[in-house]
């Protein structure tokens, strides 16, 4: 056995002469191992997710902004209440990436005591930043008003609210006195991974992703459209990853996950349910063709139950079926494009080519 | 049943001690297997009748389903499960035990028990919300919905399988309070849009709901009364309305007033109107989002009066100009033959520019450079494709005489191409669409393979421009020997972009001996393997540059002697020579192609039907070279000299399968092969008596033709220049090609080039068949184009399964979860699968064996799509090599995967295929949603790179896990 002795955050005194780490002997909270060490390696579906999101690489600068341009200036290409949602969807996530890659690097990964774990947290950080870029793009490309995007998370109260909510459990982390190792505080490390990985990312991700693929299914807004979709695809991932981090940590600690934890969670889920449906009713305060806060609301619950699932609790809301059937279209079939008309998003990197 | 679908043998019926079901108002009660028993046994009752109660079959069969349910709620990673959940779990047992009545039944049970509950006493007003739709002077009136019902009744009237219901459902989920008039119109389109994915026939009702929106729009803008005609009327007054039409399109100068001189009561009486109705709804949201002409926005051009205009545009020359727009318009309208998009564009028109594709060389001039960027910008202005040949301009570090400097190369100047490609984007119709070539040797072909990359300097980027590799036969040579290849600036070696055949690698050698030598300034050698493995680097990672050849595109042209193939085109089927300088040559071509699935009769090829198609469809491509508009005096020149026309195909796929050709066997390359053969045979036969009728073209004299040298005879000169081991091409025939060969000796031909493959991308959704000569991307997919997404559900396969009993929810999601493959799908048959086997399943070699044979009979070429579902570079390699030595001229799109794909959005449950470790403390695999229940994740499907094994991620601290025992 190991003596316990490495400082969890991998920056502690370099043990001279130390013996190699043992994969059994990784841990993904409170490790006694060396952090540095990314071989032998444990949790094989870290490494996955890293290569699978190096192998997703975009830049938004890819995606041709042209027709957005044209039908954004075209009086009445938009409706107004089309335009009103779309302004408040991209304040909310102009911020939300940053709050993200915020929660990443200075709390996340202090207390993430595995190395190939943090290796996907690099990628997923790098990520964040080329989705705020990608904002950044956006609101250059359309001459929208940076401080209306950029500001909005401090001016429209339903996203205001949002970030509050979450940024409370990055805060809990930030303590630079806070460690890991107690149920209490190991317990608050999950509540962070929760409210991140499955809250923000998984459930307040989702309905600015249907508000703007319900833009793309009119035809509408097609750059943006595209650009939510590679996003989407990258989120995917980062939502899977956090999930597993949840499920992993529950294998080794199985004393964290008590019934009053699993409730306390449950009412987590239902309050960030809550500050979502808020948020749907103040970028839609009337409905636009296809798209009702209402039917938000459902969509929401939806994601809800499923979220609930993959993290083990029970469904909150019973709302077994989409209602958004379309989005199978937007988001569940392959694609195949007309190669004239439209940038291909299936190209992978090369790297992982083999020659013999 | 099978291992796939199949639960877990060892359940034995007990439920996971403790497992609380949650209601539908949120309490919870313990769970009861028997409350399963007792609805599944209702459920065959009332299929079976009551005389079955006493079977002990049922007993038998109800008690093992209900274990099998049992058993895959044990999977049920929380204590907690919903109602619902449990009885997706009993449909699913029963779909999947076979039981499609009995399920039928249980879910009609459900419906009426839901709708029950949606309509008890606590709810006694209806649950439609109001909805208001505003007009267009602002007003608001409450939604008129026995209107919709008509409209919709009208719509899916004649289809069987579908109904009103869901439509409407999905409708109120689509509308909200303040909807507009013109909006509701498009939810319904919709609506029925949604449900394309359940019953491929819904395509046909969103198709109808859209013409019915068109109908309005069009004659209400003529008559500037609103005016909502249904089918049967407007069937009455299409002639009519067809002469108001075309003067009205007169009247604002978007059509040619001559169309107003034919005798329109004659051309008028022969239209179909029915035909309106056959159009699927990709193909007409597609025509009518850039094909049909409008005013302001405003469509007043219908389906049959589209054809008609393209027709007599084609016509006009014509001595009996009404009798061949009849026999033109036939052709169209019956989509037995499609022209190419700018045809159907322009003719007709003000601005009659039909031509699809144009061929340019730039020279080692700034002159040359910026007129050459002139001429993209012209040619692309009304539709045309572009492929330039960058080849002769010098290379980095490569010496500037006038100012006597250093040439920064060649790809600053493809930076401004692919600008301009982006600037003229065709009146928003068709991006305009550029691709670059340059030959391997080129100094900066290293650069050249990075263009398209989404990292480093983006000023020595091109995103929106497509680029090719013109490889000469000896770098593939190199590459099989393991040698070296040496790099150099044009300008240095003036003469060996001209040079093929044997001649090339005599002359490039003496290059390579004179930079040894230290006679040649720029110059550089690189391992040839490692530059080939670049190029197909590249193109995995950005489906970029493509390959192609340009020994056999010289070696079988039938013009050698009046020129040189410089590059191809924009779609890599185009193989016509160009020519630098004021004086030069522009190539053009115009494209059209014979729908194949419309010439399969119950023996096969209907080959009288075919001769008859490509006889008027030649003729009506060589019509296009006299009546094009020409926007540059270089293509004006050109194309009447030589008169080049490509005569290609589309829906190879659906041809196969109504003859129940497995795409990857011998059978569907012999027909590939017979095929082309009769194209090929009909369509010079065509061309030669079109020269007894016109006169031959001008540059006849010297041709292959004029030497007996026919496609197939050409083959000879690529297998003299090629050595040992590097040609392998079938040579067989079928038909009479002695007579024809004499016969375009002495009667010449009306043509320089008669055949080329297009790749059909847009004219294809207009037909509603697949695209060319391209395996089914997927039997359940996304088309994405410029109008939107399109579900596109595979209608031979749907047909197929129906008559099989297999066509149902279950079968649409687990569709759905294999991402449109139907090779892990258990209930379907070994034989469907075999034949709707995908283009990722179909071995390469099979789609290569094809093109090779359809290549022998073609005087250009074809655009030949590749399919490479994992990351192997070996595969890769001997990919390309394979479609070299096979004697394809050029290559298309290397089509790869993503890496990952996204979250299934509409699945019941999660698929699972994301996460790596199990939910919950049961070790059990995630997956627990009922659709991919049986499906853990990682199942190895094929094509999924991403192959996340649960068992990789098992807990090894739990001493249960038998994973690895």
């Amino acid at each position: 056995m190991t003596v316990p002795t490495t400082d969890a955050t991998g920056l502690g005194e370099i043990e001279r002469g130390a013996a190699p780490v043992h994969a059994d002997d990784k841990r993904m909270i409170n490790a006694r191992t060396d952090v540095n060490q990314l071989l032998p390696m444990k949790y094989h579906w870290a490494w996955e997710k890293y290569l699978a999101g190096c192998a997703n690489h975009w830049m938004p600068t890819e995606v041709a902004m042209q027709a957005d341009i044209a039908l954004w200036r075209t009086p009445g290409g938009l409706t107004d209440d089309e335009r009103l949602m779309l302004t408040r969807n991209l304040g909310f996530f102009a911020t939300a990436e940053s709050l993200v890659a915020n929660n990443i690097v200075l709390a996340v990964y202090r207390h993430l005591t595995n190395p190939e774990c943090r290796q996907y947290l690099l990628r997923q950080s790098f990520e964040e930043a080329v989705h705020t870029h990608t904002f950044q793009y956006v609101c250059e490309s359309l001459g929208l008003d940076e401080g209306t995007l950029f500001n909005a998370y401090r001016e429209i109260p339903s996203i205001t609210d949002k970030d509050t909510w979450a940024l409370r459990y990055t805060q809990a982390l930030s303590d630079p006195e806070f460690r890991t190792g107690t149920p209490e505080n190991d317990r608050a490390f999950l509540r962070d991974l929760i409210a991140f990985y499955v809250v923000f990312e998984g459930m307040w991700f989702y309905t600015g992703f249907a508000q703007i693929l319900a833009l793309g299914r009119r035809n509408k807004m097609v750059g943006i459209a595209e650009q939510y979709q590679y996003i989407l695809r990258d989120e995917s991932i980062h939502l899977n990853f956090g999930i597993d981090c949840i499920n992993q940590i529950k294998i080794e600690n199985p004393h964290l996950w008590t019934p009053e934890f699993a409730r306390e969670i449950r009412g987590m889920l239902h309050e960030a349910c809550e500050l979502e449906v808020a948020y749907a009713r103040d970028t839609m305060p009337r409905g636009m063709l296809g798209l009702t806060a209402e039917s938000c609301e459902q969509y929401l619950r939806f994601i809800t139950d499923r979220r609930a699932e993959q993290i083990g609790i029970a469904p909150l809301f019973g709302q077994a079926d989409n209602p958004f059937p379309w989005m199978s279209e937007a988001m569940d079939l392959r694609k195949e494009k007309n190669f004239f008309e439209t940038r291909v998003t299936e190209y992978r990197t090369g790297g992982s080519l083999e020659w013999d | 049943m099978t291992a796939s679908t199949a639960p877990p043998a060892s359940a034995h019926g007990t439920a996971p001690p403790g497992l609380r079901v949650i209601r539908r108002d949120g309490s919870e009660t313990t769970f009861d297997a028997g409350k399963i028993s007792v609805a599944m046994t209702k459920a065959f009752l009332a299929v079976e009748g009551g005389s079955a109660s006493a079977s002990s079959r049922l007993h038998h069969l109800v008690g093992e389903l209900t274990d099998q349910v049992v058993a895959a709620l044990a999977r049920h990673p929380v204590p907690g499960v919903h109602v619902e959940q449990i009885q997706d779990q009993v449909e699913l047992a029963l779909m999947r035990g076979e039981h499609h009545k009995v399920a039928r039944s249980y879910v009609l049970y459900r419906e009426q028990h839901a709708q029950a509950r949606d309509t008890g006493p606590e709810t006694a007003t209806t649950d439609l919300p109001t909805v208001h739709v505003t007009q267009p002077d602002g007003s608001r009136v409450p939604l008129d919905r026995d209107r919709v019902e008509t409209v919709l009744a009208e719509a899916l009237a004649g289809i069987e399988d579908v109904s009103r219901e869901p439509v409407l459902a999905e409708l109120d989920r689509t509308v909200y309070d303040g909807i507009t008039a013109d909006e509701l119109a498009q939810a319904l389109v919709m609506a029925a849009r949604t449900l394309v994915e359940r019953e491929p026939d819904y395509s046909l009702v969103a198709s109808r709901l859209l013409l019915d929106r068109l109908r309005a729009e069009a004659v209400s803008h003529l008559s500037g009364t609103r005016e909502t005609p249904d089918q049967a009327t407007m069937a009455q007054r299409y002639a009519t309305y067809t002469k108001d039409y075309l003067s009205r399109a007169i009247d604002i100068g978007l059509v040619d007033p001559e169309l107003a001189t034919f005798d329109l009561d004659r051309v008028t009486a022969a239209i179909r109107p029915e035909r309106d109705t056959e159009i699927g709804f990709l193909g007409l949201q597609t025509l009518y989002d850039r094909y049909f002409l409008h005013e302001r926005g405003t469509r007043f051009e219908l389906p049959q009066a589209f054809f008609l205009r393209v027709a007599m545009g084609l016509a006009i020359r014509e001595v009996d100009r009404e009798a061949r727009a009849i026999e033109f318009y036939e052709l169209l309208s019956s989509f037995d033959f499609m022209a190419s998009t700018p045809t159907l564009f322009n003719s007709g028109t003000t601005r009659a520019q039909l031509s699809s594709c144009f061929l340019t060389t730039v020279d080692d001039d700034l002159d040359s450079i910026f007129g050459g960027y002139r001429n993209n910008a012209l040619l692309a202005k009304y539709s045309g494709g572009l492929g330039n040949d960058w080849t002769p301009v010098r290379g980095l570090g490569a010496h500037i005489r006038g100012t006597n400097g250093v040439s920064q190369g060649v790809v600053p100047f493809l930076k401004i191409a692919g600008d301009t490609a982006v600037a003229v984007n065709q009146g928003g119709k068709r991006k305009g669409a550029a691709c670059a070539y340059l030959e391997t040797w080129h100094v900066d072909i290293e650069e050249f393979l990075d263009l398209r990359k989404n990292t480093g300097d983006d000023r020595r980027r091109t995103h929106d421009m497509n680029t090719a590799n013109w490889v000469p036969d000896e770098f593939l040579r190199r590459v099989q020997a393991d040698g070296s290849w040496t790099l150099f600036s044009p300008d240095e070696v003036p003469d060996l972009h001209d040079l093929y055949g044997t001649a090339f690698p005599l002359r490039y050698r003496e290059y390579e001996q004179a930079a040894e030598r230290g006679e040649i300034r720029v110059h550089r050698t690189v391992r040839a393997v490692d530059l080939w493995r670049r190029m197909l680097t590249m193109l995995f990672e950005t489906g970029h540059p493509w390959i192609t050849f340009k020994d056999p595109c010289n070696l079988r042209s039938p013009q050698q002697h009046a020129g040189v193939v410089h590059s191809s085109n924009l779609c890599t089927e185009i193989t016509l020579n160009t020519q630098a300088g004021a004086d030069g040559e522009v190539a053009v071509c115009n494209l059209g192609s014979v729908n194949l699935a419309a010439h399969i009769g119950p023996d096969g090829l209907d080959t009288d039907k075919l001769q008859r198609t490509v006889t008027t469809a030649v003729r009506m491509l060589d019509n296009v070279v006299d009546i094009n508009f020409y926007t540059i005096p270089e293509a004006r020149r050109s194309n009447l000299r030589h008169r080049p026309v490509g005569l290609g195909m589309m829906g190879f796929s659906d041809a196969l399968f109504l003859q129940r050709i497995a795409p990857g066997s011998d059978a569907a390359v012999e027909f590939a092969d017979r095929s082309a053969e009769a194209l090929s045979f009909h369509a010079i036969a065509a061309s030669s008596d079109l020269a007894a009728e016109r006169g031959r073209y001008a540059s006849f004299d010297g041709s292959l033709w004029s030497r007996g040298i026919l496609p197939i005879d050409s083959l000879e000169l690529l297998a003299a220049a090629r050595e040992e081991g590097e040609f392998d091409v079938d040579r067989s025939t079928t038909l009479d090609w002695d007579t024809l060969r004499e016969t375009v000796r002495t009667q010449g031909m009306r043509n320089s080039n008669v055949l080329a493959i297009a790749p059909t991308a847009t004219i294809s959704n207009i037909c509603g068949v697949a695209q060319s000569i391209e395996p089914i991307h997927l039997n359940l997919y996304v088309k994405s184009n410029m109008s939107g997404d399109f579900t596109v559900v595979n209608p031979h396969l749907v047909r197929d399964l129906k008559q099989r009993g297999l066509w149902d929810e279950v079968m649409v999601a687990d569709l759905k979860y294999f991402d449109g493959s139907l090779a892990e799908i258990d209930r379907v048959p070994a034989d469907l699968k075999e034949l709707y086997a995908t283009a990722f399943e179909i071995e390469p070699r099979w789609l290569i064996a094809a093109a090779s044979r359809r290549q022998k009979w073609l005087d250009q070429a074809q655009s030949l799509n590749l399919y490479l579902a994992g990351p192997s570079g070996r595969k890769l390699d001997e990919l390309y090599r394979l479609a070299w030595r096979s004697g394809c001229k050029t290559t298309y799109y290397l089509r790869t995967r993503a890496a990952t794909s996204v979250e299934k959005s509409t699945l019941k449950g999660t698929d699972g295929r994301l996460t790596g470790v199990p939910t919950g403390s049961g070790g059990n695999p995630a997956g627990s949603g009922p659709a991919a229940s049986g499906t853990p994740a990682g199942s190895g499907i094929a094509g999924m790179e991403l192959d996340l094994d649960p068992a990789a991620a098992c807990s090894i601290d739990d001493p249960d896990c038998e994973a690895c025992q």
